[in-house]
């Protein structure tokens, strides 16, 4: 029995030291070496993010690189249409999250290839004043490989695609992963 | 690398579909683990099915309690949609009482229980880890080694292909643990397979690019890890010195 417990005793000092060695290293073993920045490629986890200018309705130009490298804001980008209704479900909670974290956070609303007029009177007749911004010839939808809609892209403070969720998500799911961000 | 399936205009998430599959084959390899150990299979599937259960609910629940202000005014959302807000540890918690309480309520040993949900369970994580390969926002460190995969136009360690690689030495750590001439003492095929599992996810866990670190730089996930791991050898040892040991059976 003594033998038993020492051999027991031998193994678990031995995993509890390499355990605890390796969680040690590894913390400098892999460390973060930056991501490669890509121009066109989908769902680009990990990677920069494609920067890009676009106009809001009232014509100001909002430039992604404004709100990460000059701002240090997260960014959440949720690509929509006015046809689509899974993103009309998601709308008001953008729309809170914005007011919410306005400052501290940008939440960036891209449409797919509609027009401006019709984006405009969907956004009064719904009440959203989060920027909304024109891609009338999909230049930004197709940059960043946008297949399905909604498709919501979370950006961090550096530029860094960090998460990509597709289909509708909830207000709760959006503050949680920019409170994480805001964290990290 | 694949988060939608498209067939002609409609899509389908491939992370959900994933989790479908992987809940019944978890399902169908604890029905064959409790056969395997000569356990009542019907009784114990309807205890893994209450856990599986359980744990989806108390991880949506628990998400929806740590973001209740989101919520209060929008209680359909608890409902609809599903297919993001989840806490995982709510559903280890909700899943483990389920498991405990069930087991009690059947009169059933809690590591014979254990015994025969471990291979289901380390077939769930295998599950989780390929939706998270195919779906999901998990990402490997940057590397030149041959085997890694491009991602997104660089490479990267397949590091959920990893996990998967643990899994399955996990399970055949198990398939070891149950032969007829090992099973002397109840509990040791799913502490062993805890321990080979959470060590395993210690050393692959390295590899990631986007984990949860303490402020430290440290992994939380394999502090979690090693916490298990040695848990799980501890248990081992008490068991192994403390406990009465049963004839083992013939093959």
């Amino acid at each position: 029995m003594n033998r038993e417990r020492l051999e027991w005793g031998i193994i678990i000092v031995l995993a509890a030291l390499m355990g605890a060695g390796w969680i040690y290293v590894s913390r400098d073993a892999t460390p973060f070496t930056g991501p490669t920045p890509v121009t066109t490629a989908p769902y680009v986890l990990g990677n920069l993010a494609p920067d890009f200018t676009l106009t809001t309705l009232e014509g100001e130009e909002v430039t992604l690189r404004n709100f990460t490298n000059d701002s240090g804001q997260p960014v959440v980008l949720n690509f929509w249409a006015t046809w689509c209704p899974p993103c009309r479900v998601e709308m008001p909670y953008f729309e809170r999250v914005n007011a919410k974290y306005e400052g501290r956070a940008a939440v960036l609303g891209i449409n797919q290839a509609e027009s401006v007029e019709a984006i405009q009177e969907f956004a009064t007749r719904n009440g959203l004043t989060y920027p909304l911004l024109a891609d009338r010839d999909m230049k930004v939808n197709n940059l960043y490989g946008i297949l399905n809609l909604p498709t919501t892209i979370f950006i961090d403070k550096n530029g860094v695609v960090d998460e990509v969720l597709i289909g509708t998500i909830s207000q709760a799911v959006i503050e949680d992963r920019i409170e994480q961000l805001l964290d990290s | 690398m694949l988060p939608y399936i498209n067939l002609g205009s409609i899509g389908f998430p491939t992370a959900p579909l994933v989790y479908i599959i992987g809940a019944w084959v978890s399902l169908y390899v604890v029905d064959r683990a409790a056969r395997r150990l000569e356990l009542d299979a019907e009784t114990i599937y309807s205890l893994a099915a209450a856990t599986l259960i359980s744990g989806f609910v108390g991880a949506r629940l628990t998400f929806v309690l740590l973001h209740w202000s989101s919520f209060d005014d929008n209680l359909l959302g608890i409902l609809w949609p599903l297919n993001s807000g989840y806490s995982g540890v709510g559903g280890v918690l909700f899943a483990a009482a389920a498991t405990y309480f069930y087991a009690r309520w059947k009169r059933l040993d809690l590591w014979t229980v254990l015994d025969a949900l471990a291979p289901g369970i380390i077939s769930w994580l295998i599950f989780t880890s390929l939706a998270d390969f195919l779906g999901g926002p998990g990402f490997g460190a940057l590397t030149s080694l041959p085997w890694g995969i491009e991602q997104y136009g660089v490479q990267r360690h397949p590091v959920q292909i990893y996990e998967i690689l643990v899994g399955l030495a996990s399970l055949g750590v198990w398939w070891l643990a149950t032969q007829p001439e090992r099973r002397s003492l109840d509990g040791r095929a799913f502490l062993m397979t805890t321990a080979v599992y959470a060590g395993g996810r210690l050393f692959v866990e390295a590899f990631r690019d986007n984990a949860w670190y303490t402020t430290n730089g440290l992994h939380v996930v394999q502090i979690i890890s090693f916490v298990i791991m040695l848990g799980s050898l501890l248990l081992l040892a008490w068991r192994s010195s403390y406990s009465p040991v049963k004839p083992a059976t013939e093959s």
